[in-house]
């Protein structure tokens, strides 16, 4: 079975997984083949699924039978009508230690809710064929730089007379944080080991690493004595500047108590596990500490810079070039290239006003392909376009620094475009949530809430319409009642400020009024009282119109008063006054003179006196 | 007066006479997915009481469950004009909004701001103003009937206090005549309408505005013909009568 194949099938046993609706964290493990001689490896491959942004790396149990090396992890992301289905396969290889069926028990993952297992996998290890026949990984690595001084350092411990030996050899002794280091560390055998040996890695001080498999087998001379070995690499990444330790690795090995057997003869597990390893003892190989200086990076880094290392390139793409406003798109900016993708982060994101950004989800495939790892990372934002048109997200930048030249990288991605069509009805809006932990509600999109049970007849809008409902013209009453009611207070208040003036002008109906009584009681044949009438009416007319009680004054008086205050007053006016006045008094105070014709006259030249007064006295 | 003010306390209650089971059957027909019949319900509902905020809403979701997003949006906005502080109507304004490319709450404004902007509706603002009115001249009339008196001096006070409170109405009267909803209607053409240079077929066509699209009407003058703007591209144009709803 080819690897792709494996893959292939592990993937498509993830999705039958997915089948039931209850299981969202699946997990499925395959071997690339069943068989595997003791001197190769096995690729072991573990698929994990689940409904969020990020699933939980596999737990591998512990396998005596196996050394385990990390190969990479490929993670794919997808997004369909903002239901995320995140897939992330991890690749081990697996050395086996012992000849016969040995078991690869179930492999767990758990992400804190769900817990899910592979099933038991069976691999029979067999013994090595021919060395005419050795696979080409068994062969050595091609000699390099490095490799001879592993050799020279090998062969300072072949002279010392080691039949077995281990030693730890960096690339370099300084690095900027996050530029690659490869770390070999050899395991020397000139004698038939029980089996194959265990491998502890070491531990590290200010760097994280990441295995470089497959394990290479070879031979060597060194210093006339031929070995066996057998090369593991890892690559390591400096945190921060400072001084980087690499602590001893371990090899545990079952060493025979005789060289019985030839260790270059091509079944030699096979006559080495025939004379039993009880006969054996077993050592322990440890490596020499490695002390690594990591460097500053230097200044005048470029703005948006956030710590990559390496060498790479930036690429942007949507999933779509037509979208409805309102629904949800994905906008991929990809890291591509060497270096530690791990710690790449996302470019920022610039404001758009044409779109609601959700939250970025990122996914890395990672490469270890001639020692170097490569890989891209993909950073996934859901974009929700707001409106209709043609709308385009502008280049985004991101900073590297390369730490082969030394210097600050700046890059930018093409701006992309895309067609918003109007929202319709099958437009969703989501929201994503992809932070850990149990119970949360995801919203996967919404609708129009639902029809509403009330009888309306709120009191505010039925009040508001009955108001606006009255005719226009009823909202002139008030007007009209404020102006008429301010009119009167203006005239109350004149009135009260102008006594005398609403005396003189009431004065002639009063006048009017008296005569008209006065002509009455002489129609009667009550003379005397027609004339005091007419007394009484001349003195008050006369105290109205020159704003003094009159009866108190002399005929003189009154007369040079009105004519005080009324200087347009003729004198013959006057003279008549006076008459009338001395008439009436005459009248008035002896009324057995005053005969029916007397008290006629009277009251008409009373009457012409008035409006001949009238006329003049304004 | 007394009259006056008896027939306006008692108008809602008479007003409220919504047959709730005639409601109920609406309702059910909307619920078993009869959304046209449940829509000639609602348009009763309606005709008989103008002013039931709930008859619009209810016909704006049959209209949107019909794949009709003009006539929702305009059934919609109807509602939210009446009562445009229920969280339900508000919700179904700004989901059909956003289903067309608009949104309720401008971008950048604040939604506590955007909330009290239409805390009251227009009809109720103008009802306000003239209560407000009413209550300043009547209070006005009887401080004068009452010059020089100590009622005539409360009664003065109550006439401007009634008086800057409907200046303050008014004056939130004339912010609200900028809102997108006053003055405006909503494209309800199936598809959108055309935005012709003049009022007649023999003008250029130089725009189209889409349906469920909140226009201002500038100019309502012409027998068949609107003068419609876009405030948000700029741009002004006619369009059939037939195709926009004045809200």
């Amino acid at each position: 079975m080819s690897r792709f194949a494996s893959l292939s099938a592990a993937a498509l046993a993830v999705l039958l997984w997915a089948g039931p609706a209850s299981a969202v964290l699946n997990v499925a493990a395959d071997i690339d083949r069943d068989t595997v001689e003791i001197n190769g490896n096995l690729y072991l491959t573990v698929a994990v699924s689940g409904d969020s942004a990020s699933v939980p790396e596999p737990k591998l149990p512990n396998l005596q039978s196996f050394n385990i090396y990390s190969s990479g992890r490929s993670q794919s992301i997808s997004i369909i009508n903002g239901k995320i289905t995140t897939s992330v396969t991890f690749t081990y290889i697996l050395t086996p230690r012992f000849i016969g069926q040995q078991k690869i028990p179930p492999i767990t993952v758990s992400n804190g809710r769900e817990t899910a297992a592979t099933p038991e996998l069976t691999v029979t290890v067999t013994k090595a064929r021919q060395a005419a026949g050795q696979p080409q990984q068994a062969q050595p690595a091609r000699p390099t730089r490095q490799s001879r001084g592993v050799q020279q350092a090998a062969r300072t411990a072949a002279t010392r007379g080691d039949q077995l030996f281990l030693k730890a050899e960096t690339d370099r002794k300084s690095a900027y944080p996050g530029e690659q280091i490869n770390i070999s560390i050899k395991f020397y055998t000139s004698v038939p080991l029980s089996s194959n040996p265990q491998y502890v890695p070491p531990a590290f001080t200010n760097l994280i690493s990441e295995d470089l498999p497959p394990v290479r087998n070879g031979e060597a001379d060194i210093g006339g004595v031929r070995y066996a070995y057998s090369e593991i690499k890892a690559a390591l990444f400096g945190l921060n500047p400072g001084p980087a330790v690499i602590r001893p690795a371990t090899v545990v090995a079952q060493v025979p108590a005789q060289d019985a057997i030839d260790p270059f003869d091509p079944n030699f597990f096979q006559k080495f596990m025939a004379i039993s390893g009880a006969q054996g003892q077993t050592r322990e190989f440890i490596t020499e500490t490695l002390n690594l200086e990591i460097k500053p990076l230097p200044a005048g880094a470029p703005p948006g810079f956030s710590g990559a290392v390496g060498n790479y390139t930036v690429s942007a793409a949507l999933d779509r070039p037509e979208a409805r406003a309102g629904e949800a798109v994905n906008f991929s900016v990809t890291v591509a290239g060497s270096g530690n993708l791990k710690t790449v982060v996302a470019p920022k994101f610039p404001e758009l006003p044409d779109f609601k950004v959700f939250d970025t989800m990122s996914s890395h495939d990672v490469k270890k392909d001639n020692d170097l790892i490569t890989g891209k990372k993909t950073f996934t934002y859901i974009l929700v376009p707001r409106s209709e048109g043609r709308k385009t997200i502008p280049p985004l930048k991101f900073a590297y620094f390369d730490p082969h030249t030394a210097v600050y990288k700046q890059l930018e991605t093409d701006s992309v475009s895309i067609t918003v069509q109007k929202g319709g009805q099958g437009a969703k809006t989501v929201n994503f949530n992809n932070a850990p932990g149990g119970g949360q509600v995801t919203a996967s999109g919404s609708d129009i809430r639902y029809v509403s049970d009330s009888a309306g007849g709120d009191a505010l809008p039925l009040l508001a319409a009955a108001v606006l409902g009255l005719p226009w013209w009823t909202h002139t009453a008030p007007l009209a009642l404020l102006t008429l009611s301010f009119w009167l207070a203006r005239f109350n208040r004149f009135k009260l400020a102008n006594p005398l003036l609403f005396r003189a002008r009431r004065a002639r109906s009063e006048a009017f009024h008296d005569i008209t009584t006065a002509e009455k009681f002489i129609k009667e044949g009550k003379h005397n009282e027609a004339v005091s009438e007419v007394y009484d009416s001349f003195m008050n007319y006369l105290s109205d119109k020159s704003g003094v009680k009159v009866s108190a004054l002399t005929i003189r008086k009154a007369a040079e008063l009105v004519k005080k205050r009324f200087p347009a007053v003729s004198e013959a006016s006057i003279d008549e006054m006076r008459d009338l006045w001395q008439a009436l008094e005459l009248r008035h105070f002896s009324p057995e003179a005053a005969g029916a014709e007397g008290a006629s006259d009277l009251v008409k030249k009373y009457s012409l006196l008035v409006m001949r007064l009238e006329k003049e006295l304004k | 007066m007394r009259t006056l003010l008896l027939a306006l306390l008692l108008v809602p209650a008479g007003a409220a006479a919504y047959d709730r089971g005639e409601l109920t059957e609406f309702n059910d027909m909307y619920r078993s997915g009869d959304y046209q019949e449940a829509l000639d319900g609602y348009r009763q509902v309606i005709a008989r009481e103008p002013s039931n905020q709930w008859g619009y809403f209810n016909a704006g979701n049959a209209l949107y469950r019909l794949n009709r997003p003009g006539p929702a949006v305009y059934n919609y906005a109807r509602a939210f004009m009446l009562d445009p502080r229920d969280g339900e109507i508000r919700a179904n304004l700004e989901f059909a909004l956003r289903q067309t490319g608009q949104t309720l709450v401008p971008e950048g404004a604040p939604a506590a701001l955007h909330y009290a902007y239409y805390f009251v509706a227009e009809a109720e603002l103008k009802a306000l103003a003239l209560l407000l009115f009413w209550l300043a001249c009547l209070a006005g009339a009887a401080a004068f009937l009452l010059d020089g008196n100590k009622l005539g001096l409360a009664a003065g006070r109550a006439s401007a206090g009634a008086a800057l409170l409907l200046l303050l109405t008014l004056a939130w009267l004339g912010a609200r005549q900028s809102s997108p909803f006053s003055s405006a209607g909503v494209v309800t053409k199936a598809g959108g309408t055309l935005m012709l240079s003049g009022p007649g077929e023999n003008f250029k066509t130089y725009a189209s505005a889409p349906e469920g699209r909140i226009v201002k009407i500038l100019d309502t003058g012409d027998e068949a013909y609107y003068e419609i703007g876009l405030p948000k591209e700029g741009i002004k144009g006619w369009a059939l009568k037939t195709d926009v709803e004045r809200l």
